[in-house]
């Protein structure tokens, strides 16, 4: 029985929207609050505000992509779901920055997993960045309304064969692992939750808060590009947006004005400080964009005797801590391990090389382990960070710069990693960079890596979670939004997204943005209220 | 880690001549490459003057991966799926594409930048692979990086399409 397109249904039954590229005059759209970006944070704050009684308008740059349209092939939905077209890279082009764009942001490609913000990293930004209210214990709350709204428990199937890597390396080292919770109702166990969700198993914004936002007569405005904000002294009076073509890659002619009481923007790391940059926003601290994180990642790949079939089952379902805090809140880098599903395509540009070489890693696919290490940036002087800059077209960019700091940890990060692969059976494991090519053991995988010449382009590197750029703190020298996400300068905008961290997480970003800008779009409905 | 035969002195004069070129390459791009601004047939986005770079440098790439009597067609599957992939990239790295593939196919950059003198169709195999290998290890980071775009687009357009798929052991999505 085929699966049936919740949200093409609700369209049937007359939700309102408007497709930026199908417009045929400019538009103008009122309402009370104006959200740009329809990912973890957009999303989730339009359905608290839409359920407070206020009107609301939801502004994707992206396109309207359906259970119906997803069919797990790598190209379709790495062209239309991504950002530029998965071509989205740092600005030396040395790290790929994988973030969704499309209805539902990124929570219709990620991965799933769902972790509360680290106790850890909550009390690092009370007293390092002035950040008040998000207490553990201010935030467990939202924590649980969150985890029960989107089906948030951990994975209870056994872990594919990919997972399982992780769990058995782990457990035969003596180090810590354990099951991965995941935003799902009656999963399918396919593997292809990052070219979106076939079976709407995945509790994603598509087929959560959109739908409750637009049942409450909400409003959803896709393919238009946020431009620039209109400002009047402390106040926002207007939003210029640009139609875009259907592919999602240039403005078609067709301007949009929207107007309202209060704006929010959610369109994430780079794209938030983009928007507040090509607007010219007042910025007196010269705070926007900068402090930019990544989690950044780099790869082990292993091969087996017996079958991964990484393509194959829930992409993440364990993950390992083990290297995490270990040396301290802002000691040498700390990394949390978890492995990411591999499909041909993307396996070819990771496994490296070229001709026969790539095309022998390539025919070991099916036999073919891979392991990822997040780097927790951010919270050491010397840690790597980016900028967000705007292109000569107005297009953001991240010019993220590495630092010895951070080759550190990704130099450990890939000697953790190979012990894990070999402790749990493997015949032979590849560090991802240029110069390393299969190794037989443990000992032979330390030498390869200590010799491994760290550098750009030669280390294969990667991120999915952008975060920070638009730091939230009550200090405005050092923030660009208060603790409320209410912006310092601009009375009636907010900030409810990913880019409001002041460090990077140190685990998966959704749960966090979910459950903060859940707390932040409930208190500014408050406020609203009363003024 | 460099060949034997490329010396520091060559790579140093390789790499500022290099540089003051790539510079020039939006301006060489718009001035030189004119004709050569509109799609070839049957691309959205790939034009004639691509094509000779692209026809050498993606049958090298994936070598091993198919049988050589399906090369002609393999190649001609990567290119179509490159296009479409190019395409939908955002205008301001398409030009950067662009920049990378005029900069190896205008024959005032292609030889001094690539090696390649005499042209990409009568190019030699292991031209081609000292041109990679030169590029892997420049001095110049945009050479670099222009090493590894070319690897990763083409190598991700061919395991994009189900052909490929056979080499790898991958059996395509489940059915829903």
């Amino acid at each position: 029985m085929p699966v049936p397109d919740l949200f093409a249904a609700g369209l049937a039954r007359g939700w309102t929207t408007y497709d930026g590229s199908r417009l045929e005059d400019d538009l103008t759209l009122e309402a009370d609050v104006a959200i740009v970006g329809s990912g973890a944070g957009g999303a989730t704050s339009a359905e608290v505000l839409s359920a407070a009684g206020y009107k609301v308008l939801l502004i994707e740059e992206g396109p309207l992509r359906t259970s119906s349209d997803f069919d797990m092939q790598e190209a379709r939905a790495y062209r239309s779901l991504y950002q530029e077209a998965i071509g989205r890279t740092s600005k030396d082009g040395a790290i790929t920055i994988l973030q969704g764009r499309a209805v539902g942001g990124t929570t219709l490609v990620n991965w799933t997993s769902s972790f509360r913000t680290p106790p850890q990293t909550l009390q690092h930004w009370a007293s390092e960045h002035g950040v008040s209210g998000l207490s553990v214990e201010a935030l467990q709350p939202w924590f649980e309304r969150i985890e029960q709204r989107l089906g948030i428990a951990p994975w209870a199937v056994p872990p594919n064969a990919n997972n399982a890597v992780l769990q058995r390396g782990c457990e035969s080292l003596g180090q810590h692992w354990a099951v991965i919770p995941r935003n799902v109702r009656g999963c399918w166990n396919l593997g292809y939750c990052g070219m979106g969700c076939p079976t709407n198993a995945k509790q994603s914004m598509l087929v959560t808060s959109i739908p409750a936002l637009l049942d409450k007569g909400g409003a959803l405005l896709y393919l238009a590009r946020a431009e620039r904000l209109l400002m009047q002294g402390e106040q926002v009076v207007g939003l210029d947006c640009l139609g875009m073509d259907d592919r999602c890659v240039e403005p078609n002619g067709q301007r949009i004005r929207v107007v309202a009481r209060h704006y929010i923007l959610a369109g994430g790391g780079i794209n938030t400080p983009a928007l507040l940059l090509r607007s010219q926003a007042p910025d007196p601290h010269q705070r926007v964009g900068k402090r930019t994180f990544l989690h950044l990642t780099n790869f082990s790949a292993a091969q087996f005797d017996e079958r991964i079939d990484a393509f194959s089952g829930a992409p993440q379902s364990i993950y390992s801590d083990h290297f995490q805090w270990r040396d301290g809140i802002a000691g040498p880098a700390g990394y949390k391990l978890e492995v990411p599903p591999i499909h041909p395509a993307l396996a070819a540009t990771l496994l490296g090389d070229f001709g026969p070489e790539n095309a022998q890693r390539m025919a070991e696919l099916p036999h073919t382990h891979a392991m990822i290490a997040l780097q927790r940036d951010g919270f050491h002087p010397d840690s790597a960070e980016g900028t967000v800059e705007l292109r000569s077209d107005g297009s953001p960019v991240l010019d993220y710069r590495m630092t010895d700091y951070a080759w550190n940890g990704v130099r450990r990060a890939f000697l953790s990693m190979a012990e894990i692969q070999f402790a749990a059976g493997a015949r032979a494991v590849l560090p991802l960079h240029a110069d390393a090519h299969y190794v037989r053991t443990p000992r032979a995988a330390r030498e390869l890596i200590e010799g491994l010449d760290l550098a750009l382009y030669r280390t294969r590197l990667g991120s999915a979670h952008v975060m920070g750029g638009c730091a939230m703190g009550d200090d405005p020298r050092q923030a660009v939004t208060d603790s409320l996400g209410r912006h310092h300068q601009l009375a009636n905008l907010s900030i409810h997204d990913g880019s409001l961290f002041p460090t990077s997480i140190g685990a998966n970003p959704q749960l966090s943005i979910y459950a903060l800008c859940a707390k932040l779009a409930t208190e500014l409905g408050d406020r609203l209220q009363k003024s | 880690m460099h060949e034997p035969s490329l010396n520091r002195r060559g790579l140093l004069k390789v790499g500022l001549l290099g540089g003051a070129l790539l510079a020039g390459g939006g301006l060489l791009s718009r001035t030189l490459s004119a004709s050569a601004d509109g799609a070839a047939s049957r691309f959205f986005v790939l034009r004639d003057s691509d094509l000779p770079m692209l026809r050498r440098l993606t049958p090298l790439l994936l070598e091993g991966s198919t049988a050589p009597s399906d090369m002609p067609q393999v190649v001609q599957t990567t290119l179509v799926s490159l296009d479409l992939g190019l395409h939908h990239l955002s205008p301001a790295l398409l030009s950067q594409v662009r920049q990378l593939f005029d900069v190896l196919s205008l024959p005032l950059t292609r030889g001094p930048l690539s090696g390649i003198w005499s042209g990409w169709e009568v190019a030699s195999d292991d031209q081609i692979r000292a041109f990679l290998q030169r590029w892997q290890n420049s001095s110049l980071a945009l050479l670099r990086q222009g090493h590894a775009s070319l690897l990763q687009m083409i190598l991700m357009a061919w395991y994009a399409s189900p052909a490929a798929w056979a080499h790898c052991g991958y059996p395509g999505p489940p059915k829903v």
